[in-house]
């Protein structure tokens, strides 16, 4: 979440921009120190490895080195760094993918699929953290960027879909998705037993259409 | 008729509104009807309790950070480019000095905690060395009375953690063979990513000498090898005296660091 001081804040990451374009590398090292903890997560959450995360991040940040020229500030440099993060997840996922895809077909739009049930998930009793953990690193890369930008992350919907480049009404579809899937993972049961929501159309099969 | 009673919703209807729902996000002309429906409705309810249980997981998963060397592998790489823009080291000399002074403190800081009197909780007959007592006479620092000693103090650190790890290394290395090969293994792996972490940390401090982060990581990797190396020789000592138990307990709380 952003910090509340949120106009602040922005002058701050505008002003710390600025200096990163000069080549100040205390402006960048401040940069980094600003938002890596939030982009780290991100990054964790996607990759579900410590290790991936922190490759992941590296590359975010090296990359952020390379084209912070191209940050106009049109958007808060937290979404833009949130767009470059997700958007380098979500390739690094279809690489990783990718590689399995021939054997297994890719598994992001085939619908009522059964997941194997959790007999220890009980209404009377707390979902166990690891559980929910593997079940999140199982969901589609794009419906775990939605998840984890909503629902680990705290955007809004609106936000979501400027980090996704895509509309809200496809963030929703995909937040909807990911949770029914999750649920199907850790309760069991059909991963689409519910009518998708009318906002369900627009979103391309990754679940992006934007440019970064 | 009451034209109050909520509208009576099907299964379809609520399905689009069920995230909002569990979001809080319904005013109430559109919740009450939903829990009209949710109260006659097991399937849904369920599922609405299902995605509330989902959503307080969530929210209770722990945070996670991202190591220091991560910064210092970015650094070297940066500094690995050639620079295609012009580069501003420390423009400004009171960020320098501020950073420095948070540098000697966490050196003299380290210096002292490697210094100082250590517990001696593993009385073994083989190897009973601590840090303390393996690093020797450690190299003094002269008092930190200006910037200029910074540089020196974290050189200072630096040997006697360096001092330290050597006199350490002196004796795992001729014990080594007390341990199981797969532990080992294992040991000698770890070592080698710390010892990894080590050389990346030292190049970015030479691309960047005042970097905060990348001193942090530096003397996070240096403790990290000490620490490790103490826990090798805690282990040689119980597996020479055939102590399992005491060997499964070590291998154990490693495993968690």
């Amino acid at each position: 979440m952003f910090p509340s001081n949120r106009s602040g804040a922005d002058r701050t990451d505008r002003d710390l921009a600025n200096r990163c374009r000069r080549g100040d590398m205390t402006a960048f090292e401040e940069l980094y120190k600003r938002h890596s903890g939030r982009l780290y997560s991100v990054a964790y959450r996607m990759s579900g490895s410590a290790a991936d995360a922190e490759d992941l991040l590296q590359d975010v940040f090296l990359q952020v080195y390379r084209r912070i020229d191209s940050y106009r500030g049109e958007a808060a440099l937290g979404t833009w760094l949130y767009r470059l993060a997700v958007n380098t997840c979500l390739d690094h996922l279809r690489s990783h993918q990718g590689r399995q895809r021939k054997a297994t077909d890719f598994i992001d739009d085939v619908e009522g699929l059964e997941p194997v049930a959790n007999p220890f998930w009980r209404p009377d009793r707390a979902l166990d953290r690891m559980d929910l953990e593997s079940a999140i690193s199982r969901l589609p890369p794009s419906y775990r960027a939605a998840f984890v930008l909503h629902d680990v992350e705290g955007h809004e919907h609106h936000e979501v879909a400027e980090m996704l480049g895509i509309a809200e009404g496809t963030s929703k579809s995909l937040l909807h998705k990911a949770r029914i899937r999750l649920r199907a993972f850790l309760r069991g049961g059909p991963a689409d037993q519910t009518p998708r929501p009318a906002a369900a159309a627009g979103a391309g099969a990754d679940g992006r259409r934007g440019e970064r | 008729m009451d034209t109050r009673r909520p509208t009576t919703l099907s299964c379809e209807q609520v399905a689009p509104l069920i995230d909002d729902f569990v979001d809080e996000r319904l005013d109430a002309a559109a919740r009450e009807p939903l829990e009209s429906h949710l109260a006659e409705c097991d399937s849904c309810r369920r599922l609405a309790d299902d995605l509330r249980e989902i959503r307080r997981g969530v929210r209770a998963l722990p945070a996670h950070a991202p190591r220091p060397e991560v910064w210092a592998r970015i650094a070297q790489q940066l500094a690995a480019q050639t620079p295609a823009k012009p580069r501003v080291f420390w423009t400004s000399p009171r960020v320098a000095l501020a950073m420095a002074a948070v540098m000697i403190l966490s050196v003299v800081t380290s210096v002292v905690v490697l210094r100082g009197p250590r517990p001696s909780s593993q009385g073994t007959p083989a190897a009973q060395s601590t840090p303390a007592q393996t690093a020797g006479t450690p190299v003094h620092p002269s008092d930190p009375a200006s910037v200029k000693d910074v540089d020196e103090h974290l050189r200072i650190a630096d040997a006697n953690y360096q001092q330290a790890i050597t006199e350490l290394e002196k004796i795992v290395a001729p014990n080594q063979a007390a341990l199981d090969p797969a532990v080992a293994a294992t040991l000698q792996k770890n070592m080698g990513i710390i010892d990894s972490a080590i050389r990346e940390s030292r190049a970015a401090i030479q691309s960047q000498p005042t970097s905060q982060l990348a001193q942090t990581s530096l003397f996070d990797a240096l403790r990290q090898k000490v620490a490790l190396l103490e826990d090798t020789i805690a282990l040689i000592n119980v597996m020479r005296k055939g102590d399992q138990a005491g060997a499964a307990k070590l291998i154990g709380g490693r495993s968690k660091t």
